[in-house]
């Protein structure tokens, strides 16, 4: 399973990311990218899993996927050779900002550790599961229509279908009717 | 902190989350619905759900649809087995769910699809759970997907349990 992976592993508190089951933990995944709907679903996580008040039950994997600069560049069409360098920096630094924010989210997760890979979303997002053996993956979810969908592509569907664990789409509400006591 | 039945309860703070599980007769249903149970509501620390169980059953004449003639005597008989079949389901999740302290079983008449989603709706609930069949992408085009269907359309998160396939 050769992405030409470029493997960034940052471990806080010097949890294994292998096999996390060392306290007999499960694993969960929490895929991410740079879109709101990434964070709210990380801090959805955090907040209903991780909460500062509960043991924890599950040690947490950030993922976040870095699309290859080639992929980004393949749509734009001529003279994209010399941009190659400067999207490739773009990216990488694209995918630093979503792991800060993301240790700055958790930071009162103990048990936690941060990847990036390169390659597809989806595939890069499948194999961690594998990889892990986790027990539950989270993904944030666009709220795309059929149309885009379509079109676009949908992560969250691709990882429904073919991840090998429990899969969590968190949606942010639409319309919340919070603060509604009768 | 009473107990409302219809309860709108507050989603934060010191509310219970309302957790809908839907459930079917298949395997696959009670699959998540234990993996639901393992996981958010363990027998010893206090419980932060509020569990929802909801099976959903199909009107008789939409199960009876394409037998054709001779249909319309069938349509008491269709009725009366899927009204066992729903109790049969609930019944078996109520004997799955006796740690829960906080669950509510439902029967909804209708398409799965949309009595889960409207469950969600109306319970408030903060999160779904649905088994998945495990359909290739032919037989989910052909027979439909429940799971994907709530996936795309419940307002709240969703999560879908899959049986695992090659357990390490």
């Amino acid at each position: 399973m050769d992405l030409g992976s470029i493997e960034e592993r940052d471990m806080a508190a010097e949890a294994t990311a292998e096999g996390g089951g060392g306290s007999g933990k499960g694993v969960m995944v929490v895929g991410i990218d740079d879109s709101d709907h990434s964070y709210y679903a990380l801090q959805w996580t955090l907040q209903h899993f991780f909460g500062p008040g509960q043991p924890q039950q599950y040690h947490l994997v950030v993922l976040t996927a870095k699309p290859p600069a080639s992929s980004v560049i393949g749509i734009a069409g001529v003279g994209s050779a010399e941009l190659l360098p400067t999207v490739e920096v773009d990216l990488k630094r694209t995918s630093a900002r979503v792991i800060e924010k993301a240790k700055q989210l958790c930071t009162q997760v103990i048990d936690v550790s941060y990847e990036v890979f390169e390659g597809d979303a989806r595939s890069v997002i499948c194999e961690a599961v594998d990889r892990h053996h986790a027990e539950m993956l989270v993904v944030g979810c666009h709220g795309y229509g059929a149309w885009k969908r379509a079109v676009l592509g949908s992560v969250s569907d691709y990882c429904t279908h073919h991840a090998h664990c429990t899969v969590m789409i968190v949606k942010r509400p639409k319309h919340k009717k919070s603060e509604h006591v009768s | 902190m009473a107990e409302e039945a219809s309860a709108p309860a507050a989603a934060a703070g010191e509310g219970k989350m309302t957790m809908v599980v839907g459930v079917d007769e298949s395997d696959h249903s009670y699959y998540a619905l234990q993996w639901a149970l393992q996981h958010f509501f363990p027998p010893a620390p206090p419980q932060r759900y509020r569990l929802v169980v909801v099976a959903a059953k199909p009107s008789a004449a939409s199960a009876v649809g394409f037998a054709g003639p001779g249909a319309a005597n069938v349509l008491p008989f269709v009725e009366a087995d899927l009204k066992r079949s729903s109790l049969r389901v609930i019944d078996k999740a109520k004997e799955l769910c006796a740690q829960v302290s906080d669950a509510v079983f439902e029967v909804v008449e209708g398409d799965a699809r949309n009595v889960l989603c409207e469950a969600v709706e109306r319970h408030h609930a903060e999160m779904l759970v649905v088994g998945s069949h495990g359909y290739g992408a032919i037989k989910r085009a052909v027979l439909g997907s429940v799971s994907d269907y709530c996936a795309h359309h419940a307002h709240c998160t969703v999560m879908i349990v899959k049986k695992p396939k090659n357990k390490h």
